[in-house]
C-alpha cells in the first residue's frame, strides 16, 4: 500500500488516541475508537497540509525575492537567515504586529470579509491539488471542476474589498480586476476544455497519471500557452497586474489595507500564484510522474513524486519572475481586447486541435496511445 | 460612473516628488488635468536676498535633487554677468564637464523612474546602478554626491583629482554600452511600444505656444537647443549633434533623452582629452584667492573694503536636462544679491499639463508625465 | 540686431509705448515700454518672431515695481527683455496671457510673490502658496527673520 498523507496522518492519530488511551482507565479508552481517531486524522492531515502548503509559499516569495534580485543585478534578501531565508518570516511578523487601520467611512463587513475570504478560498485550493499521488484530501472526480470554481472565487471577494474601503483608486482596482478576471476566466477554461478532451477525465490524479510517458504541453502546445497567458493574468502578475498597477493607482482595490489584512492579500496573490504553478504542471507537464525511461534510482527515493514536481513548479513559476523582470505592464483596454480578441479564439483553436487529436488517437512525435481519450 | 475628480499626490507613486496632480476622470477617460505646486516651495529666491553670492550655490544644489550642477551653473553665469568677472578658460570646460555629468545622471534617473511607472522593475535598478558611477565621479572632483557646492563666482572651487580623466573615460565606455541594453528593453518590447507610441502628444506649436521647452519641445520637431543657439561656458567649441524627433509623444521623448545621453558621452569625451593638455588656474585672477575658499562669500569683504562692485543685471539661460533655464540676477551693490529670478523648465513644461493628459487614460498618466521628467525641487524653488 | 536700430523699428509702429531699448548683454536687448500700452507691445514683439515666452518676474523697487518678461525669437536665435514700471500703490499690468499662453503660471507667481495685478489674466489665484495666503512674499517689506504667525486655510478637494 502506498503512503498517503491521510495515511500518515491516521498512523500519527492513532498512536497519540493510543497512547493517551493506555495511561486513562478503562473507562476512558472509548477515546481510541474509530470515529475519534478519524477525526483527528482529518484534523493532523489539514493541519500538516495548511503548514506546508504555507512554508512552500514562503519558500515561493523568497524564490521570487532572490531570482528578481538576479535579474535586476541584485542580491535580493540577504541579510535574515540563510541568504535570506528567513526574511519573509520577519516581514511576516512585523505585518502581524502592525495596526489594521480601518477608513472610517468603510464598511466594515466588507472591509474584514474581503481579504479574509479571499485568503481562505485561495488556500482551500491546497487541499484540492495533489502534489503526489495520495497527497490530497482525497479521491475527487471532479476536482479539476472544483479547483476552477473555487479559483475563480476571487473577483467577487477582490470587488467587495476594494467597494467597501471606500477609496476611488481601490474602487477603479476592484473593476479593472473584475473586468480582467471575468475576461480571462474564459480563454483558462477553454484551455482547460483542450486538456480535458484529450484525457477524458476530470480527475487531476488521472490527468497526471496519463502524462507519465507524453506530457500534454507537447500535443497542446497552444492550449498551454493560452493557458500560462490567462493565469498571469487570474494572479495578477506582471504584465496584467493593472488592478494593483502601483504607478497610477497606489496599490489599487487594496490601497486601505495595512497590517495583517494587507499580509493576507499579500499571501493569497502568492498563494494563487504557487496554485497557478500546480495547475501548470499537472495539466501540461506530467505532474509529479517521471516517464519511464528515467532510471529507477532517479525515481524511487523517497517523496520523490513531490521532489519532482515541486522542481517543475518553481522553474514554471521562474518563468513568471522572468516575465516580471522583463515585461511593462499592459493597460486595461489593450488587455481586454487581447483578452476577447485573441486569447478566446485561440483557446477554442486549441480545442479543437484538442478534439484532432482526439479522433486520431494518436499524438504527434509521441504516436498511437491506447486509452487515449477516455 | 459620472464623472470625478482624483486627486494623484501629493503623496502618490506617480509623482516623483510632492505635488499634486487633479485630474477629472469619466471611467477611465482624463477629461480635465489641474495640476497643484506648491508643496515643495522653499522661497529659494527670497532666501537668495539675504545671501551672499556664493552662499546662494548652496541654495542651488537645493534646487533640483538630481540637477544640482546645472542649476549652479545657470546661477553663476547670470551672477558673474551681473559681477562681471570673468572665469578662465579651464574652468570653463570643467563646467561644462559637470554639466554634461549632471545630464547624465538626471537622464538616467529619468529612465528608471519613467520605465518603472511602466511597471518594470528591472531598468529602475539598472539606470540607478549606471547613475551612481556618475555620483561617484560627482563625489571623486567635489566631495558630494548630490548638493555638490562646486561652482563659484569666477571659476570652480577646485580642480580635478589626479586620475580623474581615466576613470570618467571608463564609465563613459561602460555607459555606452548600457545605452543599448536600455534600448533592447524598451524600444524592442511590443508592450512598451503599445504602452508609449502616441501617447501625451505636443505639436511644436503647441510647445512653443505654452512655453515647453527642452526634450519635450525637440520630440516635437524642433531642433532648439540652447547648447547650439546661445553657446555658453566651453560649447561652442565642441562637437555635438541636437537630439531630436518628430512623433511629440511619449516614445519620441524617450528617443530624445536616450540620444541626448549619447552625445553626452561624446561630448565629455573630448572634455576629456582638452582637460589632459590644457592646465591651468581654474579660478579668475581678479577673483581674490579667499574666494575660490569653500564659503567664501564673495562681495562680503568688497563690501567690508567699501569695494562694490559696480551695478549690474544678469541674465544667464542654459540647456538643463528638463529644459530651458533662465536666471536673472540683479546686483544693486550690495552685499547680496539685490532679487534673484529663476525660470525653471519643468515648472513651464508642467503647466501644459492639461494640454498633453486630456484625452488620455488613467493608465497613460504614468507614462505621459514621467516622460515630462518632473522634478518639483525645482518646479517650486 | 543692434538695440538702437531696434528701437527705431519699434518705435515706428508702438510711437511712445516704447521709452528705450537698452543694451542688455546676451541677448538683443531690453525694452522698457510703458505699462499701459502693454498688450500693444506684447503683439508687436510676438509679431517680430519672439514666439516664444520664457518667464515673467517681478521686481519690488520698494517706490515703483518693475515687471520683466523674457522671450525668446526662434528664427534669430535670441533672447529679448521687456521690461516696464508699474507704481507701487498701483501695480497693474494687463496680462500676457492672450499673446503667449504660457504666461499663465508665470503670472500667477508673479502676482502671489510680488503682488502685481495683472488684467485679464484667465486664473489669477495661488499657485505656490497655499489659498489664502495674505502675504506677498518677494515685496522687500516681507522681512525674512520677522516669522509672521499666520493660520493657513488648506483646501480639501
Amino acid at each position: 500500500m502506498t503512503v498517503t498523507l491521510y495515511s500518515v496522518a491516521q498512523s500519527i492519530a492513532q498512536a497519540i488516541l493510543g497512547a493517551i488511551a493506555s495511561v486513562l482507565p478503562p473507562a476512558g479508552r472509548g477515546v481510541a475508537s474509530a470515529p475519534v481517531v478519524t477525526g483527528l486524522a482529518v484534523l493532523l492531515f489539514a493541519a500538516i497540509l495548511l503548514v506546508a502548503s504555507m512554508l512552500n509559499t514562503i519558500v515561493l516569495i523568497w524564490f521570487e525575492r532572490k531570482l528578481l534580485g538576479r535579474f535586476m543585478d541584485r542580491r535580493g534578501a540577504m541579510h535574515v537567515g540563510f541568504a535570506g531565508i528567513l526574511q519573509n518570516f520577519a516581514d511576516g511578523l512585523k505585518l502581524a504586529r502592525k495596526d489594521t487601520v480601518r477608513p472610517r467611512e468603510a464598511d466594515t463587513l466588507g472591509f474584514w470579509t474581503g481579504p479574509t475570504a479571499y485568503l481562505v478560498t485561495s488556500l482551500i485550493l491546497f487541499g484540492i491539488l495533489p502534489v503526489s499521488s495520495g497527497w490530497n484530501s482525497g479521491v475527487l472526480p471532479l476536482s479539476l471542476l472544483l479547483a476552477l470554481a473555487i479559483f475563480s472565487f476571487a473577483p467577487l471577494f477582490i470587488f467587495v474589498s476594494a467597494w467597501s474601503s471606500n477609496n476611488k483608486y481601490s474602487l477603479m482596482g476592484g473593476m479593472r480586476s473584475a473586468a480582467q478576471m471575468i475576461a480571462y476566466e474564459v480563454p483558462l477554461l477553454l484551455s482547460v476544455v483542450a486538456v480535458v478532451l484529450v484525457s477524458g477525465s476530470f480527475d487531476l490524479t488521472t490527468i497526471v497519471e496519463q502524462q507519465q510517458n507524453y506530457w500534454y504541453g507537447g500535443p497542446l502546445l497552444l492550449a498551454l500557452i493560452v493557458f500560462v497567458a490567462a493565469m498571469l493574468a487570474e494572479m495578477e502578475r506582471i504584465p496584467f497586474d493593472l488592478p494593483e498597477a502601483e504607478a497610477e493607482l497606489v496599490e489599487g482595490w487594496n490601497t486601505e489595507y495595512g497590517g495583517m489584512l494587507f499580509a493576507f492579500f499579500m499571501l493569497s496573490d502568492y498563494v494563487r500564484a504557487l496554485v497557478g504553478s500546480y495547475l501548470v504542471v499537472l495539466l501540461f507537464l506530467g505532474g509529479w510522474t517521471m516517464p519511464t525511461w528515467v532510471p529507477s534510482t532517479l525515481t524511487s527515493f523517497p517523496l520523490a513524486g513531490i521532489v519532482w514536481f515541486m522542481i517543475k513548479t518553481y522553474i514554471v513559476f521562474g518563468v513568471f519572475v522572468w516575465v516580471r523582470a522583463a515585461l511593462p505592464r499592459v493597460r486595461t483596454d489593450q488587455l481586454l481586447r487581447v483578452g476577447w480578441n485573441r486569447m478566446i479564439p485561440l483557446a477554442l483553436l486549441s480545442v479543437v486541435l484538442a478534439a484532432g487529436v482526439v479522433y486520431a488517437k494518436c499524438l504527434p512525435v509521441f504516436g498511437c496511445v491506447p486509452g487515449l481519450g477516455g | 460612473m459620472s464623472e470625478m475628480w482624483i486627486n494623484m499626490g501629493p503623496q502618490h507613486p506617480m509623482t516623483h516628488g510632492l505635488w499634486n496632480l487633479r485630474v477629472k476622470i469619466d471611467g477611465e477617460l482624463i477629461v480635465d488635468a489641474d495640476p497643484e505646486m506648491g508643496y515643495l516651495h522653499r522661497g529659494i529666491e527670497k532666501i537668495s536676498e539675504d545671501r551672499h553670492y556664493n552662499e546662494v550655490v548652496t541654495l542651488m544644489d537645493r534646487c533640483c535633487y538630481v540637477a544640482g550642477m546645472s542649476w549652479e551653473h545657470l546661477y553663476i553665469l547670470a551672477s558673474e554677468q551681473a559681477l562681471s568677472i570673468a572665469p578662465p578658460e579651464r574652468a570653463e570646460y570643467i563646467r561644462t564637464m559637470a554639466d554634461e555629468f549632471q545630464r547624465l545622471g538626471s537622464h538616467l534617473m529619468w529612465y528608471a523612474a519613467f520605465v518603472q511607472d511602466l511597471g518594470l522593475m528591472s531598468p529602475f535598478l539598472y539606470g540607478m546602478r549606471d547613475r551612481d558611477l556618475i555620483l561617484d565621479l560627482f563625489q571623486s572632483f567635489t566631495g558630494a554626491r548630490m548638493t555638490y557646492e562646486y561652482m563659484r563666482v569666477g571659476g570652480v572651487r577646485n580642480d580635478l583629482p589626479p586620475g580623474f580623466t581615466d576613470r570618467a573615460r571608463k564609465v563613459m565606455d561602460w555607459l555606452v554600452d548600457r545605452f543599448r541594453e536600455y534600448d533592447a528593453l524598451c524600444l524592442g518590447s511590443d508592450i512598451f511600444r503599445k504602452r508609449c507610441d502616441g501617447l501625451g502628444v505636443l505639436s511644436q506649436a503647441q510647445c512653443v505656444e505654452l512655453g515647453v521647452t527642452g526634450p519635450m519641445l525637440r520630440s516635437a520637431g524642433s531642433s532648439r537647443d540652447l547648447r547650439k543657439d546661445r553657446p555658453y561656458s566651453a560649447y561652442d567649441r565642441l562637437e555635438f549633434d541636437v537630439a531630436r524627433a518628430d512623433a511629440g509623444d511619449v516614445t519620441a521623448r524617450y528617443l530624445v533623452r536616450m540620444e541626448e545621453m549619447r552625445q553626452s558621452v561624446r561630448i565629455v569625451r573630448q572634455i576629456l582629452d582638452w582637460l589632459d593638455t590644457h592646465p591651468g588656474p581654474v579660478m579668475a585672477e581678479r577673483v581674490p584667492r579667499w574666494l575660490g575658499a569653500p564659503y567664501a562669500p564673495i562681495g562680503r569683504e568688497d563690501y567690508l573694503l567699501k569695494r562694490r562692485y559696480p551695478k549690474g543685471v544678469g541674465f544667464s539661460a542654459i540647456e538643463e536636462p528638463h529644459g530651458e533655464a533662465q536666471a536673472y540676477v540683479v546686483n544693486e551693490g550690495g552685499e547680496h544679491p539685490y532679487r534673484v529670478k529663476f525660470r525653471s523648465p519643468v515648472f513651464a513644461n508642467l503647466s501644459a499639463a492639461k494640454h498633453y493628459l486630456v484625452g488620455y487614460h488613467v493608465a497613460d498618466i504614468p507614462p505621459i508625465m514621467g516622460s515630462v521628467d518632473i522634478c518639483v525641487g525645482e518646479c517650486d524653488r | 540686431m543692434e538695440p538702437g536700430e531696434w528701437e527705431r523699428t519699434l518705435r515706428a509702429s508702438l510711437g511712445e509705448a516704447v521709452v528705450a531699448v537698452e543694451p542688455f548683454a546676451g541677448t538683443r536687448g531690453r525694452v522698457r515700454f510703458r505699462a499701459g500700452r502693454a498688450l500693444d507691445v506684447f503683439r508687436t514683439v510676438h509679431g517680430a518672431g519672439f514666439t516664444h515666452l520664457s518667464m515673467v518676474g517681478a521686481i519690488d523697487w520698494v517706490d515703483h515695481r518693475e515687471v520683466f518678461y523674457v522671450v525668446w525669437s526662434d528664427a534669430a536665435k535670441e533672447y529679448a527683455i521687456l521690461s516696464t514700471d508699474v507704481p507701487a500703490d498701483q501695480p497693474r499690468v494687463a496680462s500676457a496671457t492672450s499673446v503667449w499662453p504660457s504666461a499663465n503660471w508665470h503670472e500667477r507667481e508673479a502676482w502671489e510673490m510680488v503682488d502685481i495685478q495683472f488684467e485679464g489674466h484667465p486664473d489669477l489665484r495661488h499657485l505656490l502658496m497655499p489659498d489664502g495666503y495674505a502675504f506677498h512674499p518677494l515685496l522687500r517689506s516681507f522681512k525674512l527673520h520677522e516669522p509672521e504667525e499666520l493660520e493657513v486655510k488648506v483646501r480639501h478637494v
